[in-house]
């Protein structure tokens, strides 16, 4: 039978080989965690080089290399071990405000390797060391809110139309009873509801009472509205305590997850992200109806109208200042609903309390989320305000600074709660690290010796396959994006090991089974790899059903297991079928198959 | 021949009675469910110098913290703390550290509520019965419906006895443990399939052997094979085992003790009890003359 080496099968082997690889070497490299200065508008210009010097110059920081690209500065410590976040604060002390400064990574691999746009592996949590945390946002309730708040306009309106005979109330279930008296009212409550609350729909009718309710689909957008809110709200979050590398993705209906690699300081991240403070501005209650009755932080009691004049979702900034006394004051800026509101009320009150109330949601003792409000500033209306006014008279710079940072951080719509919180210390990842690669050559070192001896040339050439493989499974996971890997990843790997060699014992076996029915060992060769594919196929097909059905379901590191799963599997079809045939015709057939072998 | 046959049949006899010990240890003792599936809180630290055990409970009783397990390594330097997920319990490791007297390092902290532990358990239960279903109509499609019910029978005998082991030595059972035995339950497959696949070969020959001769030469020409890929994912299992450390030990152990399963049970349960429910070549002929040639 004619040997063909097919010269495309060559080309194309290197080439995947060769980039795969490449992609694969990054990761050998390792990283190294660095500061990042960036100026905080475009025109900034970046301290010199001897000033940082200067200001690092009686620390404990000693700088390996501070480099300058695309106007942004990374600097390097000497030891990798040095603790990052101090020195981050440090920086942020001497240089401050103008500049973003983050904590970040960059690669030690040569820098034409990172030009060619190839990185290393991303690792998870369990080999890095950080923070998880799993937040769960309590939709009902802010549902609940809402149409507390519609209820809350029902009744205005039914007092501003002088409709007499109606009655709104609002139950726990998302629901607002309307009670009418007679037949006038309830045509007159018809009409309202189609023209001021069209997104309300009448879902039960009784004799004189009809349930109202929110359809389907605008409960749907609002829910999709305040997941998407959420999010980005923790965005910002994780941007305030200067971190670049997190990754933060929706987990099913009503939950996300935050992944926060490198953290020293798990606790300060929990309290910044679990924060649920939103701020609301009331008017103060003339009376004792309509209102709440709050407590500032000296414990004096103060009654608040129920409505607010605006809420903190329509806040759009908030910085610290001082008046022209020095006195510590904070700058909002609304948007222009925000602006609308208080312009009214503020032209309506001159000379009355304004009333800034700051609410936390806490779990009691049922773990159930509870509010809790406090008044952090009455303030006198001096004149009418548009969207930019200040709360002033703050009892201090610090106070005012964590204020300003606490309303930019955003406040919730949702309560959130955080219902899964790992924290991995670096050292233990790097511990992990470790011992999984430790047991990837041990597990792979057993493997070659075996297969030299046993098939001896037939063995090298699967050896030559299985590095081969390796290879392009490191180079596939780095160069896939969202590829992670953890320890349970690295198991993984060196289960790929024993699936590769599989795919290659079938092979031979069927090759030593032709050479026993006596046909010529080139022919053996190639009806073995002929014969052995249906079977190789089937093998890997059904692992390969399980690998993908335990990626849905997965976790973070057992999701890392599946996808090292698949893609060895992949991987080794490519290695142990094409590049294994290919390098064995490369060999005469002979010095690979003695014809003689029996069983 | 004959030798092997009963060889074979004795093996399925005694995998039948390996299957119901493990099922009479998950009923007596059940799952030792791990914190991914219970919720809970774990708290993994290091002391720097030892601590006696008796030390350790009375400071964690002084910090308020009651209902949880406290374990510690060999050299009494390492502790794990696993606690309920109740709200009011915290390990604040700077007071415990006060209270011992030696400095105590946070390693690894996983807190879990319980409702995502449930939601977890009842994923892993779907996924398995999922995997089940989607290999039973893998199976079907390739083999002949007695092969495909020896293939599952072996499936299912492995991952019993995994879970029956891991019930009577009442070892974690996590999330991790979970992601072993799905993949067990490919290799426990591609065993069966490989070995099921020779079975039919012979049985599709011009003139094929009686049954009990064939399913014995399938066996045997595969053995080789078996015993090679086994042997390499052991050893590379039990580098695992021995290297990968804490985090793995359950990952692994499952892996070795079902891998030797899944082996055993080719050889046996899947490749006999085709023939214990009336498998013949007959199958294989009658199929060829209703479609013309089989592949």
């Amino acid at each position: 039978m004619k040997k063909t080496i097919n010269k495309w099968h060559f080309v194309v082997i290197c080439i995947t080989t060769i980039i795969l690889a490449l992609s694969a070497l990054p990761t050998f490299y390792g990283k190294h965690p660095v500061v990042s200065m960036q100026g905080a508008s475009v025109d900034t210009e970046l301290p010199s080089i001897s000033s940082i010097k200067a200001s690092l110059k009686d620390s404990q920081f000693d700088v390996a290399t501070i480099r300058i690209t695309d106007n942004k500065m990374f600097i390097q410590p000497s030891s990798n071990n040095a603790d990052i976040a101090q020195l981050r604060e440090h920086l942020s002390q001497d240089f401050g405000k103008p500049f973003a400064i983050h904590i970040d990574e960059v690669e030690a691999s040569p820098r034409w390797l990172q030009a060619m746009g190839f990185n290393a592996i991303k690792l998870g949590l369990d080999l890095n060391g950080g923070v998880l945390f799993e937040l769960h946002v309590d939709l009902p309730s802010a549902i609940n809110e809402r149409m507390q708040g519609m209820e809350e306009e029902l009744r205005l309106v039914f007092q501003q139309e002088r409709i007499r005979g109606l009655n709104a109330e609002f139950d726990a279930d998302m629901h607002i009873n309307v009670s009418y008296r007679n037949d006038v009212a309830y045509n007159k409550l018809k009409v309202i509801l189609k023209t001021k609350f069209p997104d309300l729909n009448i879902i039960k009718e009784t004799p004189n009472s009809v349930r109202l309710a929110w359809g389907a689909s605008k409960l749907a957008d609002f829910e999709q509205a305040l997941m998407q809110q959420s999010v980005s709200i923790m965005r910002n979050r994780i941007e305030s305590l200067g971190i670049t590398e997190a990754a933060i993705s929706r987990q099913g209906k009503q939950d996300i997850r935050i992944e926060l690699p490198g953290i020293k300081d798990p606790q300060q991240a929990a309290k910044i992200i679990g924060s649920t403070a939103t701020l609301d501005v009331f008017s103060l209650a003339k009376n004792g109806l309509n209102a709440n009755v709050l407590t500032n932080k000296q414990g004096q009691a103060i009654a608040v109208n129920k409505k607010p004049v605006f809420s903190g979702h329509n806040i759009q900034n908030a910085t610290a200042g001082t008046d022209e006394y020095g006195i510590p004051m904070v700058n909002l800026v609304l948007d222009s609903q925000g602006g609308d509101k208080m312009s009214r009320f503020s032209k309506a009150n001159i000379g009355q309390a304004m009333v800034t109330v700051l609410s936390e949601y806490q779990q009691d003792i049922e773990g159930k989320l509870k509010k809790h409000s406090e008044v952090i500033n009455v303030a006198t209306i001096q004149a009418q305000l548009g969207n930019r006014f200040s709360i002033t008279n703050m009892p201090s710079a610090h106070a005012a600074q964590e204020l300003a940072m606490l309303i930019r951080a955003g406040s919730l719509n949702a309560p959130v709660s955080i219902i899964e919180q790992r924290t991995i210390d670096s050292s233990l990842g790097e511990e992990n690290v470790h011992s999984g690669f430790a047991a990837l050559v041990l597990g792979l070192a057993i493997t070659l010796t075996f297969m030299a001896l046993w098939y001896r040339k037939l063995g090298l050439i699967a050896n030559a396959s299985l590095v081969i493989n390796l290879l392009c499974l490191l180079g596939l996971m780095a160069w896939l994006p969202g590829v992670v890997l953890t320890l349970p990843g690295i198991a993984g790997l060196v289960l790929t090991i024993g699936m590769a060699v599989d795919t290659n014992v079938l092979v031979f076996e069927r090759i030593k089974q032709q050479a026993q029915q006596n046909r010529s060992p080139a022919a053996a060769i190639e009806s073995g790899y002929q014969r052995a594919l249906t079977t190789i196929l089937d093998a890997n097909i059904t692992t390969m059903i399980c690998a993908v059905i335990l990626f849905s379901m997965g976790n973070g590191p057992v999701k890392g297991f599946a996808i090292t799963l698949s893609l060895g599997l992949i991987t080794s079809m490519f290695s142990g079928v094409f590049v294994a045939k290919f390098l064995s015709r490369l060999f005469p057939a002979d010095s690979l198959v003695c014809q003689k072998e029996a069983l | 021949m004959n030798q092997f046959t009963q060889l074979r049949t004795g093996a399925c006899y005694l995998a039948a009675v390996l299957v119901v010990l493990s099922v009479v240890s998950l009923a007596i003792k059940g799952l030792n469910l791990g914190l991914d599936f219970t919720g809970g809180q774990l708290v993994e630290f290091s002391t720097s110098a030892r601590v006696d055990q008796a030390m350790m409970q009375k400071s964690l009783t002084n910090l308020d913290i009651s209902d949880a397990t406290i374990t510690a390594s060999a050299d009494a330097q390492r502790w794990t703390l696993r606690m309920q997920d109740t709200p009011d319990q915290n390990l604040d490791l700077d007071i415990l550290s006060q209270q011992l007297g030696v400095d105590v390092q946070a390693l690894d902290s996983v807190y879990i509520g319980s409702q995502v532990g449930a939601d977890m358990l009842e994923q892993g239960g779907l996924a398995l019965l999922v995997a089940a279903i989607a290999i039973m109509l893998y199976l079907s499609v390739r083999f002949e419906w007695r092969q495909a019910i020896g293939a599952l029978t072996a499936l299912i005998h492995d991952v019993l006895i995994v879970l029956g082991l891991f019930a009577w030595f009442e070892l974690p059972f996590d999330l991790t443990v979970m992601a072993a035995i799905l993949a067990i339950i490919g290799y426990s497959l591609n065993d069966s399939i490989v070995v099921g696949d020779r079975i039919r070969e012979l049985l599709q020959a011009k003139h094929p052997l009686p049954i009990n001769q064939s399913i014995n030469l399938a066996v045997k020409s595969t053995f080789t094979r078996t015993l090679i890929t086994s042997g390499t994912t052991l050893a590379t299992i039990t580098s695992i085992y021995l290297l990968a450390g804490k985090p793995l030990e359950g990952f692994s152990l499952a892996l070795l003790v079902g891998v030797i399963a899944g082996t055993v049970s080719s050889i046996s349960l899947s490749a006999t009890l085709p023939s214990m429910l009336g498998l013949d070549a007959e199958y294989y002929f009658r199929k060829d003359k209703l479609t013309g040639l089989e592949e």
